[in-house]
Formats: structure tokens, sequence, C-alpha cells
């Protein structure tokens, strides 16, 4: 009821007045007793932006999307949906988003048809074209041909397609997808990816969490690498690469190397690997050391094979954070 | 944003959603309608076996005063009577097969008749000293009334009786309503805190915590499925109660309505304790592991006013002594507390809408594992 007085005074969609950001977050804490899940968190996702929220196993992800969907009250801070509070407006924001749990959170017993219904009546979609709408989305996931099996008996990649139909089911602004393609078949992953790149394209914001680095990077406008509940990094993958990848240099030579140190006290040179006769050397930034490695390498021996790659996500994941994201 | 209507439409959606996941599991559906039958048959065997002696008499005498004795001994309320040889007694008595053997001697009518002392020989099986003691206090009953029927002028003192009811209860009919109170308790919590806890086990919490919809609608929703699953499963018992054992009730309206109003009472302490416990195999110990206690605390064999001050207060702390006090009112049209019956009812009233509060406190505080 309260929500219902607020509205009059509010406009009716914040977004239509002005931009707002879809998700924005400020000093956001939370603590469960000693331990700081997320601490002091500041970010802005745009509307209509593909963003990842990347880092490993408690490093505050799933905490930041429950105080983002209302489920868990701030220590301190504040969050703001669509320009909406989150701590006086949990159910407006509920309303506006979607979300793909990584379990999925699929009624097993029921059967996809019985799934889509219930979501439609807990959000109180309206009854006229409901059917419609439910047909609609099983279309989009291909999955119309299966509206009255039961849940149970479809495969990984199946029930995760559901899942998306649901959390797409009631229109979200939002759509919040916990590991999409989270054991799911190459093939199926693909599809998966091509529907969150259309979302897109209808101008929904799109969360993603994921452990999956080529995910983040095949489908993330912009990326946030959490650690121990801080905010590490935020920017576009290319960006990132640029701004904390540097280079990467692989080469190959005739005999094992004794160049090793006289590589290593090269100015922009972050590391060097050494397997046998092959080298990895990591540059720092954008740097013009990789002439003079050549150079040295040349110096005492034939260059079998030379690539310069930049650095995948994983290296600066493991650059920003010290741990490999999957650790 | 949240009308009445959709209130009513999440309710509507949770009850549907319910009833279709349990008639998706036939069987376990099943096993929950028979839940409170079974703790009806329990109970009864339970409490019924510890009721008469088994007991072998020797008539070693056939004379018209042995024939009284063994009537009054027959009238007791204390005793399963069979009559032996003394070898056959003896071979019972051997096997355990009654607890003990009276003989009423060759002389017996002689000796009485003669006013002359007889003794009557009882061997016990004094291994159960609750059957042991019913021997020791059963058998001096049957002596005097034995003597107030055939020598009336030798028994002075005769008690003069004024019932508070018009008619006795019988010790069933008495044992039925408790054991009707706690199998509308077990069903109720089984079948109600199992579907608040699934949803947590299967992780389709989410799904509900995540939606707008109000915390209260899906409670709502979800115990009203659960009730009219258990609501089957007080018919089944009602029907055994009524036509196979017997016991009718004298309000048919009160028996309706109270019954629901205990159903929906444990089905909203079964929402809660599933809501809060996240986890089945709990949920189903701890009802099933109360039921009992509760069953003896509550009065099943007599009024809690008999029973000691601290008893007493324990009884009144947990609403089964409520519902026995209602429900023996519906069947037997008497009021076991000084409250009566509508205050009774609000307080029953009072504990579904605690039980109805604190499920949705606990839903409402709930939050996804992180």
């Amino acid at each position: 009821m309260r929500e219902d007085v607020r509205q009059e005074i509010l406009p009716s969609h914040p977004a239509e007045a002005t931009v707002v950001p879809a998700i924005e977050l400020r000093a956001l804490c939370k603590a469960f007793g000693t331990l700081v899940a997320v601490d002091h968190l500041t970010l802005s996702i745009r509307q209509g932006e593909i963003f990842g929220l990347l880092g490993p196993n408690g490093s505050g992800k799933t905490t930041t999307i429950n105080l983002i969907s209302g489920l868990s009250t701030p220590t301190s801070g504040e969050v703001q949906v669509m320009g909406y509070e989150v701590r006086h407006h949990a159910r407006r924001i509920r309303q506006m988003l979607g979300t793909v749990p990584q379990e999925t959170a699929l009624y097993e017993e029921l059967s996809a048809w019985d799934n889509l219904d219930f979501h439609a009546d807990l959000f109180g979609m309206a009854r006229k074209g409901k059917k419609e709408r439910i047909m609609q989305m099983l279309d989009l996931v291909q999955l119309q041909e299966r509206k009255h099996s039961r849940v149970s008996t479809f495969s990984g990649g199946m029930k995760r397609r559901l899942a998306l139909a649901r959390a797409l089911l009631h229109d979200p602004h939002l759509l919040y997808l916990d590991e999409p393609t989270l054991g799911v078949d190459v093939q199926a992953r693909r599809a998966i990816w091509d529907y969150i790149l259309s979302l897109k394209q209808q101008g929904k914001t799109v969360l993603i969490t994921t452990n999956y680095l080529e995910e983040a990077q095949a489908l993330c406008d912009r990326i946030a690498i959490l650690d121990h509940g801080k905010l590490i990094a935020v920017d576009t993958p290319e960006h990132l690469k640029q701004t904390y990848g540097g280079s990467v240099v692989e080469l190959e030579t005739a005999l094992p190397g004794t160049v090793v140190d006289d590589i290593r006290r090269l100015s922009g040179v972050k590391e060097v690997i050494q397997e046998g006769t092959r080298f990895t050397v990591t540059t720092q930034g954008k740097s013009d050391v990789i002439p003079q490695i050549i150079t040295l390498v040349t110096g005492v021996g034939e260059l079998r094979q030379i690539a310069v790659r930049e650095p995948n996500l994983d290296e600066i994941f493991l650059h920003l954070t010290g741990t490999a994201l999957r650790d | 944003m949240h009308t009445y209507g959709s209130s009513l439409r999440v309710i509507r959606a949770c009850l549907k959603k319910d009833l279709k996941s349990s008639f998706s599991e036939p069987l376990f559906t099943l096993v929950s309608i028979i839940l409170p039958l079974n703790v009806l048959l329990l109970m009864s065997l339970l409490v019924i076996s510890g009721g008469l002696a088994p007991t072998a008499v020797v008539m070693q005498d056939s004379g018209p005063l042995a024939q009284q004795f063994y009537a009054a001994m027959s009238q007791s309320h204390s005793f399963v009577l069979q009559q032996a040889t003394t070898d056959q007694a003896a071979a019972l008595i051997e096997q355990g097969r009654v607890v003990a053997v009276v003989t009423i001697p060759a002389d017996f009518d002689a000796r009485i008749r003669q006013q002359q002392p007889v003794s009557v020989g009882v061997k016990i099986n004094n291994l159960n000293t609750d059957f042991t003691n019913d021997i020791r206090r059963a058998l001096p009953l049957s002596i005097t009334s034995f003597y107030a029927k055939a020598f009336p002028n030798m028994v002075t003192i005769t008690p003069r009786e004024r019932d508070a009811y018009p008619q006795d209860l019988g010790y069933i009919p008495y044992l039925a309503v408790p054991i009707l109170v706690i199998g509308l308790m077990v069903g109720g919590m089984v079948q109600a805190g199992t579907a608040a806890a699934v949803e947590w086990e299967h992780e389709t919490m989410k799904e509900l915590l995540l939606s707008p919809a109000s915390r209260l609608a899906i409670l709502l929703g979800k115990m009203l499925a659960a009730f009219l699953i258990g609501l089957a499963g007080a018919v089944v018992v009602l029907a055994v109660l009524i036509a196979l054992m017997g016991v009718w009730p004298i309000h048919w309206g009160e028996l309706i309505g109270f019954t629901l109003l205990i159903l929906a009472l444990f089905t909203a302490w079964g929402t809660l304790l599933g809501t809060w416990l996240k986890r089945r195999t709990p949920l189903s110990t701890l009802a099933i592991g109360l039921c009992v206690p509760l069953f003896f605390l509550s009065g099943p064999f007599g009024p809690i006013s008999f029973f000691a001050p601290i008893e007493q207060i324990f009884a009144r702390l947990f609403p089964v002594y409520y519902a026995i006090v209602v429900l023996q009112h519906a069947f037997h049209d008497f009021t076991l507390n000084t409250y009566g019956i509508g205050i009774n009812t609000l307080i029953l009233a009072a504990y579904t809408l605690g039980g109805l509060i604190l499920a949705t406190v606990a839903l409402r505080r709930s939050t996804l594992p992180h």
C-alpha cells in the first residue's frame, strides 16, 4: 500500500523522466558477522547494456545480486534499480527483473507450460494474452513441442532455455542470468548466447555472472571484476586487456636459450616463462619492448617461431586478483 | 500494484501449483492422507493394550456363591477373565498369556455359608507392575462388591453417586478425541511443512522469492493446498472413528468447524516449521516426535485439571490441549476447562493466526544462499 502512495509522487517510470542507470550501487556494503561479503561497491550499469560480473566463488557476486533484487538488506550504502531505491521498492524492482538462476529453479514435476503459467500468475500478468505470450516464449526457446512434457524429462540445455523463457515471460526491463551456460553443451551454449545478444537489441539490460571468461568476452559490453567483495576493475573487455594485459610474446628458438635473465631485465617485461626452447614473455601495457626481445633472442641463435597476441581475460584476472577465476 | 485481486490470483496459483505437484507424486499424497489414520491406529493400540489384565480363574467350586464371586470379578472393569483347569491355568501363566491365576477353592460356598475365612489363591506374574497393581487393587474391590450383592446386610457403607453428566463416557470414546487431535496435528504439520521445505530443497524458492507476489499470498496458497490434502486425511480418520469405532459426535456443526480450525492451525505451524527448517527430514522428525509427548501432556486419559500443577501449566502452553477441549465438547458435550468453548476457540484461532504471521515473517526474512 505504501508503494501505491509513493507511486503518485514518483513518475510511473523514472526512466521516462530522465535516463537513469539500470542499476546503481553506491558504497554498498554487506557484512555477515565478521565476514564482509560486499565491501564498498560502487558501480553503475547503463540501460541496454550487457554487463558481466566476474569473480571466483565467494567474491560477493550472489550477495550483490541478492542486494539488487531486495532479497538481502545492505549493511550500508545504496542500491537503485531503474531509479528506484531497493529498500523501499523491492516489489516494484522484482516486477522489472527477470532471473535465470544457476540451478534454474524450475518445478521439475510440472510441465513446461505449467511452469510458465505459474510464473505468469506470480508476476500478475494480464489473463488476456497470457496464453499467447507463453506460446511465444516457448516458440522463442524452441520448446513448443515439449510444452506438456514434465521438466524432469528435459536435458540440461532445455531446462536452461525454459528458465530463460520464464525470465522473459513478464517482459522485464532487466534480466539477470546466473551462469547462463553452466553445464550446457557447446551447441546449446551458442544458441543461448544468441538469445542474450538478441535481448540487447530489444533494449533489455542484461546482468550476467559467469566463471567463463570466454562467455564474458563474447557477450558483455562491460565487465566488473570482484574479489573478496571489492571491485577490482570495471571496463570493456577490450579496454581491460589494453590497460592490464599488455601483450604476450610466444617464441621458439633452435636451442634452449641462455637469454632469459637478459629478457627479464628489459624495461616493460613483466614475466618470462621458459619451457625448453619455448619462451612466453608477458609485457606490461603498450610496450615497444618486443623488438628488443627479438634482437636478444636472435643474437644467440635461430628464431624458429614468434607470435604476439593479446592476453585473454583469464590472464588479466590472474594479474588483477592473483588467483585463477575457477580456483 | 498489489490489489486484493492480484493477491487472490497468487493464492490460487500457489494452490493450483502445489496440488498439481502433490498429484504428480500420488504415493506420497496417499501416504499423507492415511498418515493421520496411522496415528489413530497406533495410538489406539498403544492405549487399548494397557487396559485390562488377562486373568485365568480356576473354579474348583461351582456353587452359586462361587459363581457370584466370579461375576463380581468380571464386572470390576479390570480383568479379562477366562475359566481354566488347574493345569491349563498353570500353562497359561507359564506361557505369559495371563497376568494372574485366581483359584476359587472347592469349599468356597460352604465356608462362606458357615462364616468361616476363605482363602482365594492368587498367583501373579509380577513382571509388569502396572498389571500387578491392577490385580492387587481389583481383587479386594471384587470381594467388596461380592459381599454387597450376596449379603447386603453385611456391607453397611454404600456410595450414593450423583453424575455430573447424563451418561457415562467410555474409555475409548474419551481417548478417541485426543487421538484424533494428534492425527490432525501430524497430518497437517507434515503435509504443510513438506510443501514449504521442498521449495528450499529443490531450490524453487528462488522463483517465489524473486517474484513481486505478496509473501502472505504465497503462503496462504501453499497452506490451502496442504489444508485440502490434510482435510482428505481428516475425513478418513473421522469416518473410521465414527463408522467403525462408533464414536458419534453430539454436535456435528462443532465437529466440522473445529476440525477445520484445528487443521488450519497445524497447517499454519507446519508451514512455519517447513519455512524455518528448510528441510523435510528434520521437519517430519520434529512433527512426529512432538506428537507423542504432546498427546500424553494434553490429557488423553482424563481432564488435565487432575494432573500436577506443573503439568497443567505445560499443557496450556500448547494448542493441542485447547483442540482436545473443543473436540470433546463437539463429540461428548462436556467442557474440560472453565474458559468456555468461545474462549477456547479464540485461543485456537490466535494460535492459527500466530503461526501464519510467524511463517510470513520467516519467509520475508528468507534470503538466497550466498
